[in-house]
């Protein structure tokens, strides 16, 4: 092959995607970060250089509650997506023996990602609802006399309806990370006298913590960026970042203010992958 | 400038694709090209419609802004009219070319966000209150007051529109009455009685739909309402609610339909604004939405009587008891922060 095909092959390869990313990530970052300084002046906003956006994010209680709330709900989600994805993961990677069985839980758990998002968070507006097959159940089981409006619209049903929603994402990476540890290690601890607890402790916690990093990384993310969740079971108290950003870009017509809490959000998720990156590489088996 | 520049960047990207000839593009309201009354048009005209729908008064300047050209009509309310103006995107009407100009309501076609500097910038077309509603199972004696939604004993049962209306509705219960232009120190006192109100609320509603479901899942008893509306939706499910305005008043708003600057298609729009004051388009909204005429000459000759006194066709002082909504220009960002802060609460 001559080198001048080559080359053409190697911009066909990496300068389309390289050109997309530009076009519609990069691009669109740059213009973001330019509006974050600009001002908000009737009818719109005028261009300019300034931080106050930055500054009333912090300084604005409206914005520092929302953000501090959501930050409250994506940790609540992701521990309770580890709480629940963990054991599961574990008994499907190191404890069902058969694999038919193997493969179907799996598929139960990936599967509602293939229904549509909005639909299954609506879904959870049923369930939960005052008159709801949560309270039916419970009031037909005698533990309700009446039925309770404690389940839907608050921060209580966010959590259960996003956790619900992105445990997929982390039975995924745990469960990868989890079937790659070498069954002759926790072997080798059994055989040198250690037993299942600390075995669990001291080998196969560390070793699918890549996992769990990249678990809880993804529920975070997912949930710090979540507005639809709040807009179906949310209640008077459960805007979330992602819900003041829409209002800011709609009915506030205040791109700058909207595009400096966008900006801030991603400087949150860009801290939370590189945090997550230093976990894995920590806890990565060392090439020697 | 460089907004524009960018703006026209977006658009050549997204490139819309140029209208057909004798086709108009609405941006409006679901049911205000409704095929009960639009399918009479457009074999009469052969002008086709095709029909994008708004969710919130909010949605015309983000589409606008961002799809700019694509919309030769448009229909904002009377808070967002002005806003439409300032913004640029619509053109003066020319009012002669529309045979039932002057069978408007004259007090609409005096108010700011329909005419500017003697220019009319937009054809009223609908109009109606921002009544309230209650489940008729829930109180043993009717509401007449705002004060009901503040009320423990409904406590958990209450809805409020997310809107900055809202701080309408609380400034009334603290007895100020000019909504419109508050000073700082009453939408403050108004935030503070909606903090005050939150631990009885249900959930704030943001779609018609919506509030419709919180009273069918029978999750909300009393909340504000589009009058006409929401409640006509709620008797077709057999759910008995009655509207009523408080003593302390309620909010009116207008639609009108205006022009987008430029529109290439013109001849087509003013046949459509024609058909929209006439009584094929003023008695169509009223049977589809449930909301008043703004041309009571045509509403007259098409309603039944009964409809025409429903909807207060006949009754001036009705109309004068309304708080019409004003835009509220470079105030509007403290009434809207004062009610995002509540809901940072």
């Amino acid at each position: 092959m001559s080198p001048i095909r080559d080359r053409a092959i190697g911009v066909a390869v990496f300068g389309v995607p390289l050109l997309w990313i530009t076009v519609f990530m990069l691009l669109p970052y740059a213009i973001i970060f330019t509006y974050s300084f600009w001002t908000k002046q009737y009818p719109t906003f005028v261009p300019g250089f300034q931080f106050g956006n930055y500054l009333a994010l912090f300084v604005d209680p409206q914005y520092f509650r929302v953000l501090m709330r959501t930050l409250k709900v994506s940790l609540l989600v992701s521990l309770f997506a580890f709480l629940l994805a963990y054991p599961f993961a574990y008994y499907l990677a190191l404890r069902c023996k058969s694999s038919a069985l193997r493969t179907w839980l799996y598929l139960a758990v990936i599967a509602p990602l293939w229904v549509s998002y909005l639909l299954r968070a609506y879904v959870w507006k049923t369930i939960l609802g005052t008159e709801g097959i949560l309270n039916s159940f419970l009031m037909n089981v005698g533990v309700l006399s009446e039925p309770s409006d404690i389940f839907l619209y608050n921060q209580f049903a966010m959590v259960v309806t996003l956790t619900y929603i992105f445990i997929p994402f982390m039975v995924m990476p745990i469960y990868t990370a989890l079937e790659k540890i070498p069954r002759n290690l926790i072997e080798a601890s059994s055989d040198l006298g250690m037993r299942p607890i600390p075995t669990f402790l001291r080998i196969i916690l560390p070793l699918s913590m890549p996992g769990v990093a990249a678990g809880f990384t993804m529920t975070f993310c997912l949930t710090f960026g979540d507005f639809v969740a709040p807009f179906l079971v949310g209640g008077p108290d459960g805007n979330l970042v992602a819900n003041v950003i829409v209002t800011q870009f709609g009915t506030a017509l205040n791109w700058p203010m909207g595009s400096a809490l966008a900006i801030f959000v991603l400087v949150i998720v860009l801290a939370v992958l590189s945090l997550s990156d230093r976990v894995e590489r920590r806890y990565s088996p060392k090439e020697t | 400038m460089t907004r524009k520049l960018a703006l026209s960047a977006l658009l050549m990207l997204t490139a819309a694709p140029l209208a057909a000839e004798g086709t108009i593009n609405v941006l409006t309201w679901e049911g205000y090209a409704d095929a009960s009354f639009l399918d009479k048009f457009v074999a009469e005209t052969g002008c086709a419609v095709n029909a994008t729908y708004v969710g919130s008064n909010d949605d015309f300047a983000p589409k606008m802004m961002a799809g700019g050209g694509v919309y030769d009509l448009i229909t904002p309310s009377i808070d967002t009219t002005q806003l439409m103006i300032d913004l640029g995107f619509v053109e003066p009407l020319d009012t002669a070319a529309i045979s039932e100009w002057n069978n408007i309501y004259p007090k609409f076609l005096a108010l700011d966000g329909i005419q500017e500097g003697g220019q009319y910038y937009g054809m009223p077309y609908s109009w109606g209150a921002i009544a309230f509603m209650y489940r008729d199972d829930a109180f043993e004696t009717p509401p007449t007051s705002i004060k009901a939604l503040w009320d423990a004993k409904s406590s958990g049962k209450v809805s409020l529109w997310d809107d900055k209306s809202s701080v309408y509705v609380a400034a009334r219960l603290n007895g100020d009455m000019n909504i419109y232009d508050l000073t700082d120190e009453q939408i403050e006192a108004a935030k503070q009685r909606l903090v005050e109100q939150k631990p009885l609320v249900r959930k704030y509603w943001s779609t018609a739909g919506e509030l419709v479901d919180l009273y069918k899942a029978g999750e909300v008893v009393i909340s504000n309402t589009w009058a006409g509306y929401q409640s006509s939706l709620l008797a077709d499910e057999g759910i008995k609610v009655t509207e009523f305005i408080p003593e302390e008043g309620a909010e009116g708003w207008l639609d009108a339909w205006m022009v987008v600057k430029g529109t290439p298609n013109r001849e087509c729009a003013y046949k459509f604004l024609n058909m929209q004051l006439s009584e094929l388009g003023q008695c169509g909204v009223a049977n589809v939405n449930g909301y008043s005429a703004a041309n009571p000459a045509a509403a007259k000759a098409c309603m039944a009587p009964e409809q025409f006194a429903a909807l207060h066709q006949d009754d001036p002082d009705y109309l004068d008891s309304l708080m019409i909504w004003t835009p509220l220009g470079d105030r509007f960002e403290t009434y809207l922060n004062a009610w995002n802060g509540v809901k940072a609460q």
